[in-house]
Formats: C-alpha cells, sequence, structure tokens
C-alpha cells in the first residue's frame, strides 16, 4: 500500500466530513490581485506539469537524442519504439517478456480483490451501523486502529498464513492480502455512509418481516450508488497503485505492474535506456490517470453527495 | 420466527469481518511482537531466552544505520510539511479567485493518481546526474547549479523530499479546500468592511479557525512518511551507500534482504510505536471535534 493511501481514502470521509455546500459567488471584475494570483496559480500549475511532460517527451525519442542531454526538448524524430520496447521485451528479473506480463497480473489481482473487500467491507458496514449490535462501538474502535497500523508490523505473519494456504507468491494471495488491508477503511466508509438512514426506515423494514438480507438486497444495496462509486475508484487506483504488497506476495511472474516497473529502472547491469524506462512509467500511470481524467468529476460528485447526507 | 433469525443475522454477517480482524490484525500484530523476543534468524523460534529478551532491540538501537533512519524518518517529516503549506497557499488562491478553480484543482491533484514508483522514477530521470535537469541548465550557462541530488549521500533525502511534496501537495490541498469553503462566508465580508487587511485575516481568523484542518493534515502526513517505502524503491533503493534509509525501508531490508526475522520484527514493533504515538492525538482530536459539532449542532 503506498504511503497515502490510507490518507487518500480518508479524504473520503474527511472532505464528506467538512465540505458544505458550495455557493457560487457573484462574478467579479479582473483586478490586479486576481491576474498576479492567476499568474502564481499557472506557474505551481506548470511546476507540477513538468515531471509529466519529461517523461512523455522521454519515452518518445531515441536514445541517441537522449544522449545529447537536453531533457526539455521535443523528440527530434518521434518514435513508438521504447513503447514497444517497454511492453513487450523489458526485463524484470531474468525474465525479459516485457510489462504486459505485469498489466494483466494487475488486472487479475483487481477484479477479486474488488469484489471481495467491498463486498466484506459493505456488509459489515451495514450490519454495525443499522442493526443492534451491542459489541459494535468497540470493534469500531479496533477497526480504525487497525486502518492506521503499519504493513511491516504484519508483514511476516500474513505471509506465513498465505503459505499455509498455499496461496503465497499467486495472484490470488497478492488479491487476497489487498481485501484483507482495504477492509477496516472501507467498512468505516461504509458504515458512516449507512449509519444516517433514519431508524424509522429500519423499523418500517423490520416490521414489514424484512430479513437481514432482504433489507440489504432491497433497500440499502439501490441506496448505495454513489458510495460504491467513491469507493470503487478509491479502490481501483490503490490496487493499482500498490508496490509493496505486490512485491512481497507476489512470486515471479505473478507480480503486477508496479513490480515490473520497479525491477525494470533499478536494474543495474548494460546500459540504461532511459526511454524504455519513462515509456514503462507511462504504462503503468496511464489506467489511474484515466480514471482521474474522466471520472474525477464523478468522484468529487460522490463525495459531496455523501457529505450533504453526512 | 422470522423476526428471532433477523436478530441473528447480523452477528453471522460479521463473523467473517471480526475473524479477518483476530487473525490478520490483532493476532498478527501478537505473532509480530511475539517474535521480536525471540531469537529467529531465517526461520521463525519460539523460544524465548527470558535472560536476554530484550536482545534485538538493544541491537537495533546500537545500529548505525537505525539511527540513521529515524533522522532520515525526522528530516522526511519535516521536509515533507512544506507540502501542508504549499497545498494551504494554493487552496487560500484558488478560493479566493474562482476562476479555473476546476483546471487548477486537476493538475494539483493528478501526482496522487499515479503509483509512487511511476512519481519516483519520473523524478529519478530529472535528477539524473549525466542527462537530467542538472545537465540541461549547465548547457544553458548556469554551471554552478547542482540538481543530482539523487548521487551524493547529503543530498539524496532533499531529492526524496521534493518527489514526495510534489505527490502530496494536491492532496493538502484538497482538504485545506474544503476547510475553507466550510468556513460561514460572513466573515470575508466583516473582514472587508472592517478593511482588516489580507495578511492579517489569514494569520489571525483563518488558520486559528482551521486549526483542526492543520491538525488533520499534520497526522496524515506523519501517518504516510512512516509508510514511505515505494518512493525511496524507486528512487534511491536506499542509496547512496544508505543515505536514504527510512525505518519502513529498513524493516523490509532486515527480513527480505537480510534475513533476520527477529531483528525485523524488532524495528516492525518500533514502527508501530512510532504510529501509537501519532496516532494518540489524531484519537483526541476525533473526540474533540465530534465533542464540538454535537455542542454547535444543538
Amino acid at each position: 500500500m503506498s504511503d497515502l493511501t490510507i490518507a487518500q481514502r480518508i479524504l473520503g470521509a474527511e472532505v464528506a466530513v467538512q465540505s458544505a455546500p458550495y455557493f457560487p459567488r457573484k462574478k467579479k471584475a479582473i483586478t490586479g490581485r486576481s491576474i498576479a494570483i492567476i499568474v502564481f496559480l499557472s506557474i505551481c500549475a506548470l511546476f507540477f506539469c513538468i515531471p509529466l511532460y519529461v517523461v512523455v517527451v522521454t519515452s518518445f525519442k531515441t536514445m541517441d537524442q537522449i544522449r545529447e542531454g537536453a531533457i526539455f526538448s521535443f523528440p527530434t524524430t518521434w518514435t513508438l519504439e521504447a513503447w514497444d520496447h517497454a511492453w513487450n521485451t523489458a526485463c524484470s528479473g531474468i525474465k525479459c517478456n516485457g510489462l504486459k506480463v505485469g498489466f494483466w497480473n494487475s488486472v487479475q489481482i483487481l477484479f477479486p480483490s474488488l469484489i471481495v473487500s467491498i463486498a466484506l467491507s459493505m456488509i459489515t458496514g451495514y450490519a454495525l451501523a443499522l442493526w443492534n449490535v451491542r459489541w459494535a462501538g468497540a470493534f469500531l474502535f479496533i477497526l480504525f486502529i487497525c486502518a492506521f497500523v503499519p504493513f511491516q508490523i504484519i508483514m511476516f505473519p500474513l505471509i506465513s498464513m498465505t503459505a499455509t494456504l498455499k496461496v503465497y507468491g499467486s495472484l490470488w494471495g497478492v488479491a487476497l492480502i489487498h481485501a484483507i488491508l482495504a477492509m477496516p477503511v472501507l467498512t468505516l466508509i461504509f458504515r458512516n455512509y449507512y449509519k444516517d438512514i433514519p431508524q424509522e426506515i429500519m423499523s418500517a423494514a423490520i416490521m414489514d418481516s424484512g430479513s437481514f438480507w432482504k433489507i440489504f438486497v432491497e433497500i440499502i444495496l439501490p441506496m448505495s450508488g454513489n458510495i460504491l462509486i467513491v469507493i470503487l475508484i478509491l479502490q481501483i487506483t490503490s490496487i493499482w497503485n500498490d508496490y509493496l504488497i505486490g512485491v512481497t506476495f507476489g512470486g515471479s511472474g505473478t507480480q503486477p505492474m508496479t513490480v515490473n516497473l520497479a525491477n525494470l529502472i533499478t536494474i543495474s547491469t548494460g546500459t540504461t535506456r532511459y526511454n524504455d524506462n519513462m515509456a514503462a512509467a507511462l504504462q503503468t500511470a496511464i489506467p489511474p490517470l484515466v480514471i482521474y481524467f474522466f471520472v474525477g468529476k464523478l468522484f468529487v460528485q460522490g463525495i459531496t453527495a455523501g457529505a450533504i447526507k453526512g | 420466527m422470522a423476526f428471532r433469525w433477523s436478530r441473528w443475522s447480523p452477528q453471522l454477517a460479521l463473523v467473517p469481518a471480526v475473524a479477518v480482524t483476530a487473525v490478520a490484525f490483532v493476532g498478527a500484530i501478537i505473532w509480530t511482537v511475539y517474535l521480536s523476543l525471540t531469537r529467529s534468524r531465517r526461520l521463525p523460534e519460539y523460544e524465548i531466552d527470558w535472560s536476554q529478551w530484550t536482545r534485538q532491540y538493544e541491537r537495533l538501537f546500537k545500529d548505525d544505520s537505525w539511527t540513521l533512519s529515524l533522522q532520515n524518518l525526522i528530516v522526511l517529516g519535516l521536509g515533507s510539511a512544506l507540502a501542508i503549506v504549499f497545498g494551504f497557499i494554493l487552496a487560500a488562491m484558488i478560493d479566493r479567485e474562482k476562476r479555473g478553480e476546476s483546471l487548477f484543482r486537476t493538475v494539483f491533484l493528478y501526482p496522487l493518481a499515479v503509483s509512487l514508483i511511476v512519481t519516483g522514477t519520473a523524478w529519478r530521470w530529472l535528477f539524473n546526474p549525466q542527462y537530467g535537469v542538472e545537465h540541461a541548465l549547465h548547457s544553458i550557462g548556469l554551471t554552478w547549479v547542482n540538481a543530482s541530488w539523487l548521487a551524493t549521500p547529503e543530498t539524496a533525502m532533499y531529492g526524496v523530499i521534493m518527489a514526495s511534496v510534489w505527490q502530496s501537495s494536491g492532496f493538502y490541498m484538497a482538504l485545506m479546500l474544503a476547510g475553507l469553503k466550510s468556513i460561514n462566508s460572513e466573515i470575508w465580508s466583516a473582514a472587508r468592511l472592517d478593511g482588516v487587511s489580507l495578511w492579517r485575516l489569514y494569520t489571525e481568523i483563518i488558520i486559528p479557525m482551521m486549526k483542526f484542518t492543520f491538525v488533520t493534515c499534520a497526522i496524515l502526513l506523519s501517518l504516510g512518511v512512516i509508510k514511505a517505502y515505494d518512493v525511496i524503491v524507486a528512487m534511491t533503493n536506499g542509496g547512496p551507500g544508505q543515505s536514504t534509509y527510512v525505518p519502513a525501508y529498513f524493516t523490509i531490508q532486515a527480513l527480505s534482504g537480510k534475513g533476520n526475522l527477529g531483528y525485523a520484527s524488532a524495528a516492525a514493533v518500533m514502527m508501530l510505536v512510532i504510529t501509537a504515538v501519532i496516532f494518540l492525538p489524531l484519537v483526541l482530536v476525533t473526540a474533540w471535534q465530534q465533542n464540538r459539532s454535537a455542542r454547535t449542532a444543538t
């Protein structure tokens, strides 16, 4: 899990707590001060874009041009050679089958861990928020603590357990660990979302002889669209971007894309092909970036919808 | 009967989550703490020599690279705190000048969407001593610039800080922006009527009002810094030498690099202790915040 993953997930909860409905102010006339602010913000934005720009142009350059050393310059001849190399023949350890191996591994890790973690934490959150469980408070507190535990302290026991279950070093093992580690935070988010469902709805549903599962499927699930989208996006990006779990629990040939990328760039033998490295970095970054640029709005909408309820 | 069944279903539905928590979290933590008291090397040993049960910890505190890891942790924490300051400045400016809000927000937040391995790769390339930014600056005549930070032990940590500030500023900006928007808009007009200067408005009114947001940011930052691992792997792999070791890296190095389980467990327990020290205020602050919002609600 990357170091900001937890924080990133808390962001969901945090913004939900803090953001108030947003009233646009009247359009103001352009003053000297607003120009100064916009100029400053644009310079900052430029600083934020530099690494992306450099990575993109480098990935299209030939090694000959890179050796000339002008890092900011445009490629003189645009070539897809590096992209092809990185995808098909880049080395990760002793195998040289490119990042496509890691890409498909990441995809295969993504789906089972999404399904397991969301199903598990959704039902747990629902039970804790809306049903009378006497020890719910204590359990929530423990979950809250678990959400912040550093991975290193549970690393070896989890390795041993997955080894006993014969999933250590397989894609299923990586997916399982993702699901387990995400459970506390996701449960807290779901529980916070469900706790605002009025008690009257629940009483009425129970009177209507609705059972635990029936109420979940017929009432709760249809109400969960917003929160599901938010959590789906958070989970997809954090599982995709994870390195530590992938490198610890994935065996040779079953490692996610980020691990392939790290192996490629830290390789110490031979001449480093920087354009391959940059193309590989971009290939790893594209899926979460696509999600971010296309559904980023939806993501914010989901959060604010949760906020208005809370 | 259905009613009785519905009384037990919730408890049954909670069984998997409770089992996961008990085994994978609570049980695993106890397991690691226990291992840290043993002499385990590559394979676990479950015998504790009670006459010297603290031996792993004693070794740890005598280990120079652990001391260095702790120092780097503090350096990284202080350096990354710039991200909060920077995030606040960006948020304040975006909040004052509504034009282009969504564009700027998108730009400042995108680094958060990509993996830290990718971030590290990009910055490693920018800091490349042969072909990187340094070379570009030297070729336009700025030969006094030294930008190959990752190559020397004294500056390598600053390179890591640079990358993490770049990566996380947008996140703090988003938190600060949410905090700023929750401030009552009457304060702005009241301040304008009173002719309060902008500087005083921010330092004496807005920032004190947002102290909870700042504390939350600081705690999230500290928790993030302790976990810093990916970015180190991608940028420096701990080097040059051991100059960019941090506790998270040290622990994993002790386990998978040196194969010393007992020692790694002791380091992991110390990481847990550091987390707890930071975490305790978070619990208190959350309780205080809930208390306050409960009071303002009534």
